[in-house]
């Protein structure tokens, strides 16, 4: 066989493999999309499952946008809270352990490192007796400082290690001319950073968007409740209602899919620098 | 704080001087508070978030903890007896003895699957930047929402997984996935190992890009079969990228929630509870925080083991310096 055949072979054989593991990585996420314009009575106790459809509803959409509309605006307002705040917390830290030497800076990175390995039930048994005590259980604040606990370690850490990457000079020319720290850091360093602080931001919004553990124990449901908790009350104990469950996850699974799309450069880059070097 | 110090001392040294504070050493101290204000944030909220939390459930596990002590802070001394009850009860032990198994598992079908998928893609074939980033979208999507979806699929009527086991006639009647303990515990681990694959394949595909192709070409001459090069040469070159993914690996699974309570609320018959699931059931479902906070204990004490270990693979960044 010539070289050229081979490789061709090799690449035939590697797209066919690329393809089947794509469909069965990927076959959960056509299942929910079909299922959602299916009507519960084909989905719960049929007697068999349909790849695809022979008739298709709407009524699952309808449900969802009329009845869930404020669930998914709850889980907008805690996912963006979740990113402005783990943003005001990580990025002066990330210039600070970045820029000046600290006798404790490995002490601090360290403990950072520790904090991200803390499972956040721990964390949330104790916030709820915490809460209860300061009258946070049910609130938007509440529940955005505990999310946060997912995303300001792992975003100061990403923020730092790409910071220490930047021209000193430059900072320090800056100084020179008579910049102040704070506008060093907001005019010089965070315009340098774009690409990594975009890459914190999605992190923390996909956090925040997908908590499940915090509002679960944090909210009782009667004040405001995120998509994660909606879906989980509509296939929990006492409900089968697979219909509308999946159209309200295929809202839930939106704006990952959209970022990645939209960002995919900056998630790939920012995940490999973060989970490697972080 | 450490750094404060050293203006003092230079006061000291200059004792012949005057002792007001010189403008250049108030600047310096201005300087110095500026570079902690900037920490000042982070600082607050480590300590709120982490740090509290942390000392109060070890606190919330010596106390004798009731729905009527919620009110306080604090509950009376009850010694060790959450850890003797909340151990010596069969459904912790198995719950302490299944992560131990869904979590090597996990980690070992994970690697195994995401190795070979990251050497697949580590070939060249026409679309595979696109089926790359594809194959990030299962680690993207919110646990909960994975688990109701393989709750959805591993149904017992008209559950697709059923579905394509009889359709390829591997069976002949569908299997009742959430009503055996067994399968029930295999349908956790198959959706957990789902969501990791991504991770693994992304992580150690980088590594194997970096690999230099002269290496294994040298090997290749030498006359190393496929084998020989991936073991020899591609496996020990990418070792430290295999020891971050297996540790954060670790770190993810020992403290897995979401895609039980979503798949199987722990159940059927307690079956499928993990350390962190059952915790939860003990505090929020029983209201016995003291006894959740014990059990809580326990699963932090088995995610530090892992401390050590990440600040060492993490060692160049404890220093100032660039990386």
């Amino acid at each position: 066989m010539t070289a050229v055949a081979r490789r061709r072979l090799v690449a035939a054989a590697a797209s066919i493999a690329a393809l089947i593991a794509l469909v069965v990585l990927l076959f959960p996420l056509y299942a929910v999309i079909v299922a959602s314009f299916e009507t519960n009575s084909q989905l719960f106790g049929a007697s068999r499952y349909s790849f695809f459809p022979s008739t298709w509803t709407l009524s699952n959409y309808s449900v969802v946008l009329s009845q869930q509309g404020s669930h998914l605006l709850s889980s907008l307002i805690i996912a963006l809270g979740t990113a402005v705040l783990t943003l005001a917390i990580a990025l002066p830290a990330a210039h600070a352990l970045a820029r000046y030497r600290f006798r404790v800076t490995a002490l601090l990175v360290g403990s950072l490192l520790v904090a991200q390995i803390l499972p956040s039930i721990v964390i949330a048994n104790s916030l709820f007796l915490v809460y209860h005590r300061l009258h946070l259980l049910n609130s938007y604040p509440g529940l955005i400082i505990a999310d946060a606990s997912y995303a300001v370690p792992f975003c100061i850490l990403v923020l730092r290690a790409f910071m220490l990457g930047l021209p000193r000079d430059v900072i320090a020319a800056a100084r020179v001319d008579g910049a102040s720290e704070w506008r060093a850091f907001t005019r010089v360093v965070l315009p340098m950073s774009r690409s990594a602080i975009i890459t914190v931001v999605l992190f923390a919004f996909l956090q925040g968007w997908g908590d499940f553990i915090f509002a679960l124990t944090l909210l009782n449901g009667n004040t405001f409740e995120p998509v994660t908790l909606s879906i989980y009350t509509y296939v929990g104990e006492f409900s089968q209602n697979w219909g509308e469950a999946m159209a309200l996850a295929v809202f839930a699974v939106l704006p990952a899919a959209m970022l990645l799309i939209a960002a995919q450069r900056y998630i790939a880059a920012g995940l490999t620098v973060g989970s490697v070097k972080g | 704080m450490s750094q404060t110090a050293a203006p003092t001392r230079r006061v000291t040294q200059r004792s012949a001087r005057p002792r007001t504070p010189l403008p250049g050493q108030s600047r310096l101290r201005y300087a110095v508070a500026i570079r902690w204000a900037f920490l000042a944030p982070a600082a607050a909220y480590v300590l709120f978030a982490f740090a509290i939390p942390i000392v109060y459930n070890l606190v919330l596990s010596f106390e004798q903890t009731s729905p009527a002590t919620i009110s306080h802070l604090t509950a009376p001394f009850a010694g060790l007896s959450n850890y003797t009850t909340t151990l010596k009860d069969p459904v912790a032990d198995s719950a302490i003895i299944r992560t131990f198994s869904f979590t090597v598992l996990s980690l070992l079908f994970q690697f195994l699957i995401g190795f070979t998928l990251a050497l697949l893609f580590n070939l060249r074939f026409p679309l595979r930047r696109f089926a790359r980033s594809l194959i990030l979208v299962p680690w993207l999507l919110p646990l909960l929402v994975t688990g109701t979806i393989f709750k959805f699929l591993f149904q017992l009527q008209a559950g697709a997984v059923n579905q394509i086991l009889l359709d390829v006639h591997l069976i002949h009647q569908p299997i009742g996935f959430e009503l055996s303990p067994g399968w029930a515990y295999a349908t956790v681990l198959i959706t957990n190992i789902w969501i990791g694959v991504p991770f693994f394949t992304v992580l150690l595909y980088s590594a194997l890009q970096e690999v230099p192709s002269e290496l294994i070409e040298a090997a290749r001459i030498d006359g190393a079969g496929p084998w020989q090069r991936l073991t020899h040469v591609t496996l020990p070159v990418i070792r430290p990228v295999i020891e971050v993914v297996f540790v954060l690996g670790f770190v993810f699974t020992v403290k897995v929630f979401d895609v039980v309570i979503g798949l199987t609320n722990g159940g059927p018959a307690n079956s499928t509870q993990l350390i962190a699931t059952w915790a939860y059931n003990l505090s929020f479902q029983d209201f016995d925080y003291g006894a959740g906070a014990a059990l809580n204990t326990v699963l932090l004490l088995i995610a530090l083991v892992a401390a050590p270990l990440y600040i060492w693979l993490n060692r160049q960044s404890l220093r100032g310096d660039s990386l």
